[in-house]
């Protein structure tokens, strides 16, 4: 996991400069929906920069999602300019990790193999492809489990698969859509101080979307908090404390009762009333 | 019923017992029939007549060349009938033009009974070896169709996007994601087939008259007014669909091992 392992297996999908500034400017997306044309993000404008990790708070149905797959690339219909370290996002591209919800690791396949999966592209020795894997299995704590199926792990330790599985690629961005969104709260507490662990030792930026605002204090350099209908980032909260963090900081309180005043001030009422109860998971 | 036998404590010994049991006792109760039965027994055979056209048919050989004919022609029309299942299926859930054009007729043709095709088969091929193998690859043909696609059309886009994220091309997609995923789609098709094939095949044995397998044999013994014979050849039919079917159910928990065990 140091820099000379990275300078031996890239590939031309995986550029030389492992940077991770990404850009997004007048970034909107609208959707037809019955006929309609509904906007799910407008004017949204952010920086983010290398190796920073940046939360994202927001009510349901603000495009938090949405904004991710953008970003992902899963979704390249928008308008507006999304770009990585200056080079315009299209399509998906193993410089973008993502993580989902849930964990989407494939049943038929063992824990081994499922991180594998995400080296199908690479070009690379099988001795190094074996390498890059059990350094990321040790990375998220699963060493031991390596021919494991899914069913027969559990929540908390499928999700640390999808993460080894997105970092495999040492991508210069990772992606997080609420990714302890369905775990207990105790798993979630612990996965929390794990991924900031691993964030402090790979360098990547993070980009996590959560409804968790403790979370998104406690991980987050920054925290963006967006607004719906049609969703936009109101403002960003700096967190100007270091990693690694005591939950107990007091700042991390203060800025807590303002995000969700901020959050459960504003439309709430309105926010719940509009967007269809199938959608409000998916955010 | 084997799950709820199993949270019983009940082993395998104890679930052989009882899957026997049903038959034990229609075996006593044919038995008595052939013996007590009155009017009706002629209708019967007792048990020691069968045992006795057993050895009869084994001793002559008979028994064993139509088992072996009658095999080959199942594995025969089970293997042609699953090949073209499966990529008749394949190419009706991956390519939309051939979804279009092939599946209602697909649907069509599958209401018409196997029966049917009897005699225009006949026609076409004659009544030997060919038109049997046609019959019941046609028999294999349906189900490994429709299990292939339904299997194949029934990914989760969830898994799908898996496959985008690492920019797997379509090649990779099918042989990592969509293969995989339909296997237990695929191994329901394959048992189906199998066990069809080898009904349609005792079928067509008894209504094409050439040829020599369990069909003609149980056919020769009706005749004859030789019910033992029916009877063995009703027996050997039953046991080796059974073994098969076990033999195919095992091979698929062996393949699909990565499932949860459903209690």
């Amino acid at each position: 996991m140091n820099i000379d392992s990275r300078a031996v297996v890239r590939t031309p999908e995986q550029p030389a400069l492992r940077s991770g500034a990404l850009q997004l400017k007048e970034v909107r997306k609208r959707f037809l929906f019955d006929q309609r044309e509904l906007t799910v993000l407008t004017g949204l404008n952010l920086d983010v920069h290398p190796g920073e990790f940046l939360s994202i708070v927001g009510p349901s149905g603000c495009g938090k999602s949405t904004l991710l797959r953008l970003i992902a690339g899963l979704d390249d219909d928008y308008e507006g300019h999304i770009a990585l370290d200056g080079s315009r996002v299209a399509g998906t591209s193993l410089e973008r990790g993502l993580v989902f919800q849930d964990h989407r690791l494939f049943p038929w396949m063992t824990l081994e193999q499922n991180v594998a999966f995400a080296l199908i592209r690479r070009d690379m020795s099988a001795a190094a492809r074996d390498r890059l894997v059990r350094e990321h299995i040790a990375l998220v704590g699963l060493s031991g489990f390596e021919q494991a199926y899914p069913h027969q792990l559990s929540g908390g330790m499928s999700q640390r698969a999808a993460i080894a599985r997105a970092l495999v690629n040492e991508p210069k961005v990772l992606l997080l859509d609420e990714p302890f969104g369905a775990l207990d709260a105790l798993t979630r507490v612990h996965l929390q101080t794990e991924l900031q662990r691993i964030w402090m030792s790979q360098g990547s930026t993070m980009i996590m979307i959560t409804h968790d605002v403790d979370e998104a204090l406690y991980l987050g350099d920054r925290v963006a908090v967006m607004q719906a209908h049609p969703g936009r980032i109101a403002h960003i909260v700096d967190v100007d404390l270091p990693h690694p963090r005591d939950r107990a900081a007091p700042l991390l309180h203060r800025l807590k009762d303002d995000i969700l005043a901020e959050l459960t001030a504003t439309d709430a009422p309105r926010s719940e009333a509009v967007v269809p109860l199938t959608r409000r998971r998916s955010g | 019923m084997s799950a709820a036998l199993r949270s019983y404590g009940a082993g395998l010994p104890a679930r052989i017992a009882l899957g026997l049991l049903v038959p034990l006792a229609l075996i006593l109760l044919w038995d008595h029939q052939a013996r007590h039965g009155g009017e009706h027994a002629f209708a019967f055979v007792s048990a020691a007549q069968v045992a006795g056209a057993l050895r009869e048919l084994w001793q002559s050989g008979d028994l064993l060349t139509a088992y072996g004919n009658s095999l080959r022609n199942a594995f025969g029309g089970l293997f042609w009938g699953s090949v073209t299942g499966l990529a008749v299926g394949s190419a009706m859930a991956l390519l939309r033009p051939v979804d279009w054009v092939l599946t209602p007729l697909y649907h069509g043709l599958r209401q018409v009974p196997l029966l049917g095709w009897l005699p225009l088969i006949g026609l076409w091929f004659g009544s030997g070896d060919l038109s049997k193998v046609i019959v019941v690859s046609l028999s294999a043909f349906y189900p490994a169709v429709l299990y292939t696609y339904e299997g194949l059309k029934g990914v989760e886009a969830r898994m799908l996007e898996v496959g985008q994220l690492y920019r797997l091309t379509p090649w990779q997609t099918f042989w990592r994601i969509r293969w995989p995923s339909a296997l237990p789609s695929l191994f329901t098709g394959l048992l189906q087939s199998v066990a069809f094939a080898w009904i349609a095949t005792i079928g067509v044995e008894l209504l094409f008259p050439t040829g020599f397998g369990l069909g003609t044999v149980m056919q020769h013994g009706q005749l004859q007014a030789r019910l033992d014979i029916v009877v063995v050849c009703i027996a050997v039919v039953g046991l080796t669909g059974f073994a098969i079917n076990l033999l195919v159910a095992r091979l698929s928990r062996h393949a699909l091992r990565w499932r949860p065990v459903r209690t």
